[in-house]
């Protein structure tokens, strides 16, 4: 059944109807007033400081994308995706500074946008190798087996042998005006919040409408009851790596997004404390639902940034706390979690569910 | 209720932080500057001293009169060696307002030199990789020290002068050289070229590199493998904690090697940490330790005594040396701006403080035992070579000052610039 409250009298006739994207006015004008204000409203409204804050939401949201698809939908607990991530962004920058474009390709702008589906594919093939192992395990177990890909990716093949590439290795710096989208060069905190909001879209886009396909619907079963799913003839080893491709597809693309924001890498990027803050995120944000994802990004990086902010005046009085200040914020980041786990275990997601619907009645709420 | 309650209270702190972050925004004029510490990280075990020191050095040249009269407001943040955290720490330091940054380790400092370059905002580092002395490329990175490299190049040419001849082989044949340092680490492996280039030029036949954690605790796998090679000497390229770790364990496992150490892994905690192993360890030291008997060391602990009562002077290393040597080039580089008309309370100076502040110092004495410091605008090598020193019957030594312009002009004028 549709999750959309329809106003009085409309009805569905068929399931086409009743998972349809637009199915009243005010749900397409609250999605068009959304994109207006991403793309529209908050590039005119807010400074470089927050255009680049954004740009961490977004980021975090792509890597959350993928854990929730995960976690939220298909009950597969992951502990590694920060190895995924890695692997997408050392693919694109291998790609963009170490292959043999042909120039057109590079004059087109072309290079960096092909090295960002490659990316994908990378990540996402290399997530599916270390998902093998949910067709024998689940839970703990595959939380370790996860927790082995960024121990391999990161710790090993990456920092051992990939980064050696191309002489001192480590830290790959993209030379100025090496990552270009068609004619525009991504150089500035304004054009990398478009890159960013422009890949989440769609990201959003595909993982909504997968998500209400066949490989959806499968990935909810074996999420609710696995021996269920089997038994109602779902393939399910197939659809837990076809998850685990595209939890692994979205990683690869926000490793890719990633060099356009920093413009230089090296292993430390990508420690195991990003594949917990991502769990994390989901957490707050609440699991199972897209939505979750995003709100979740949005607590966890402008809470940090608050308390960054908050820091300020007080260290006038207090010095010693900017010395604690990432102990503090570690403390936050966990008692967050706590707090939710607690008073909140459906998440922000839920709230905004309940805000809505609050609305969707008033003023005849009852 | 209770989820009133806890709702309540989060809003509240968030209104009260937010409110309270924004007021910044709007103090009195000062010139601003900012800065990136790792205080809690992996290299926190260096980090928290330096970043001690440099609070303690902005507060001394506050006391002075700041810049010709104008007082700096200094503002740091502990990012936790998060590279991610560093990026968007710069920014917000950046928003705020600020002309120059004190940055800290080479992952960071190296991931952010594109969006300094951009942004035309001196950057002077506790990195002291020597990627970033080229201004062709790094136009805006600067540190006080002689960098990585030639510490590197510095150390393995002292031990070649002063050890290896008195070696048992010498003369027999070539000696052999290895490196440990964390692969991962931007700052590990920075020097690597360079003294693998100097090892070649003084003839070393060099053994596989070893991969030592900056948090390793048990490094006898990696001292294992080096005994299978049978170095003369090796070099570590780790912090403090980590070096110990393995000078612990080679000594233990009886490897025979001499150490030479970069400057972030050879420091007043290296003999509490590694006991008798730490006897005979040689390594590179950009300035003097901290109470050594040179100029200015009566300003450094003085203003530790009186700033930072709580940290018992025993206990100060020479990474407060080095905060303050950061300091003062920076402080001697404003002024000199400030002086030629250039308004440092004002975005956008970056320019003004490289071209009438660093960039016309010559042979500048900090009087903290740094070589003498010179930036151009086609060099940023602030030194020409480094004073390794050793550990030796409880007091820190002198083995060689080596000077590598001198005794290579050429290489040093054409070939080194860089990297």
């Amino acid at each position: 059944m549709s999750n959309v409250w329809l106003p009085c009298g409309n009805y569905h006739q068929n399931y086409a109807e009743d998972h349809g994207w637009w199915q009243t006015n005010f749900l397409k004008g609250k999605m068009i007033l959304l994109l207006a204000v991403v793309f529209i409203g908050i590039p005119l409204v807010a400074d470089e400081y927050w255009i680049s804050v954004c740009s961490m939401i977004g980021y975090t949201a792509m890597g959350a994308l993928g854990v929730q698809l995960l976690i939220g939908y298909t009950g597969l607990l992951t502990l590694g995706h920060a190895a995924f991530i890695a692997v997408g962004a050392y693919t694109s920058v291998m790609l963009i500074l170490q292959f043999p474009w042909p120039q057109f390709l590079v004059d087109w702008g072309l290079a960096y946008p092909i090295s960002i589906i490659m990316a994908g594919i990378a990540a996402g093939l290399w997530s599916v190798l270390f998902g093998l192992p949910s067709a024998k395990v689940k839970g703990f177990y595959l939380i370790l087996t996860t927790m082995a890909a960024q121990f391999i990716t990161v710790d090993f093949i990456l920092t051992q042998y990939v980064s050696q590439i191309g002489g001192r290795g480590q830290a790959f710096s993209l030379p100025p005006g090496t990552i270009k989208i068609g004619p525009w060069v991504i150089e500035n905190d304004i054009q990398i919040y478009f890159v960013m909001a422009v890949i989440l879209t769609l990201m959003v886009i595909v993982l909504a409408n997968l998500l209400r396909s066949k490989p959806g619907r499968a990935w909810v079963a074996i999420r609710d009851n696995d021996i269920a799913a089997e038994a109602l003839g779902i393939n399910i080893v197939w659809y837990k790596l076809l998850a685990f491709f595209v939890a692994g597809f979205m990683a690869g693309v926000a490793g890719a997004f990633w060099v356009c924001n920093t413009a230089a890498l090296s292993p430390e990027h990508f420690q195991w404390f990003l594949s917990l803050w991502l769990v994390g995120v989901i957490l707050i944000g609440g699991v199972g639902s897209i939505q979750g994802a995003i709100f979740g990004s949005i607590f966890m990086v402008v809470v940090m940034e608050l308390l960054q902010m908050g820091v300020i005046p007080l260290s006038e009085y207090y010095p010693q706390i900017l010395f604690d200040f990432a102990y503090i914020k570690d403390m936050a980041f966990g008692l967050a979690i706590c707090g939710f786990l607690i008073y909140e275990p459906n998440g922000l997601a839920y709230r905004w569910w309940q805000a809505k619907n609050y609305f969707n009645l008033w003023p005849f709420s009852y | 209720m209770k989820k009133g309650i806890f709702l309540k209270i989060l809003v509240m702190f968030l209104a009260v932080a937010f409110l309270a972050g924004f007021s910044t925004v709007a103090v009195a004029k000062k010139i601003k500057v900012g800065g990136l510490m790792d205080t809690t990280g992996a290299t926190s075990d260096v980090g928290k001293d330096y970043a001690i020191g440099m609070a303690d050095a902005f507060k001394y040249i506050n006391s002075q009169g700041g810049v010709n009269g104008k007082k700096i407001k200094y503002i740091w943040f502990d990012y936790g060696y998060r590279i991610p955290e560093a990026i968007t720490k710069y920014k917000m330091l950046k928003r705020l307002g600020n002309i120059a940054i004190m940055g800290w380790g080479t992952g960071d400092t190296e991931a952010l030199s594109p969006t300094v370059n951009k942004d035309k905002l001196p950057y002077v580092s506790a990195s002291y990789s020597a990627h970033l002395t080229d201004p062709k490329k790094t136009p805006y990175n600067l540190f006080f020290s002689s960098d990585y490299s030639t510490n590197a190049r510095s150390a393995i040419t002292a031990w070649f002068d002063k050890k290896w001849p008195k070696h048992k082989d010498f003369g027999k044949r070539k000696p052999r050289f290895a490196c440990c340092y964390m692969f991962a680490s931007p700052y590990g492996s920075a020097p690597i070229k360079a003294i693998k280039d100097q090892a070649k030029l003084l003839g070393f036949e060099i053994g596989p590199d070893q991969d030592v954690s900056l948090f390793a605790i048990d490094t006898k796998s990696q001292v294992m493998a080096l005994k299978k090679f049978k170095p003369d000497v090796v070099w570590h390229g780790n912090t403090t904690m980590s070096v110990a770790a393995t000078v612990r364990d080679a000594y233990a496992l009886g490897l025979g090697a001499d150490w030479i150490i970069n400057n972030w892994g050879f420091d007043e905690n290296l003999p509490r940490l590694a006991g008798k192993a730490a006897e005979g360890v040689m390594g590179a030291t950009p300035c003097a330790f901290f109470g050594q008997n040179y100029k200015n060391m009566d300003l450094v602990v003085s203003s530790a005594e009186q700033y930072s009562p709580g940290v018992p002077k025993g206990k100060r290393l020479i990474r407060t040396v080095q905060a303050w040597g950061d300091a003062l080039v920076l402080w001697e580089a404003m002024k000199r701006a400030d002086k030629k008309g250039v308004d440092l309370t004002k975005k956008g100076c970056g320019p003004g403080i490289m071209k009438e502040g660093f960039e016309t110092m010559r042979n500048f004495d900090i009087g903290l035992g740094a070589a003498p410091i010179s930036y151009t605008a086609t060099d940023h090598r602030p030194a020409t070579g480094c004073l390794i020193q050793e550990w030796k019957g409880g007091k820190f030594q002198t083995v060689e000052a080596v000077d590598l312009k001198k005794r290579w002009p050429k290489l040093w004028a054409t070939k080194w610039l860089g990297w």
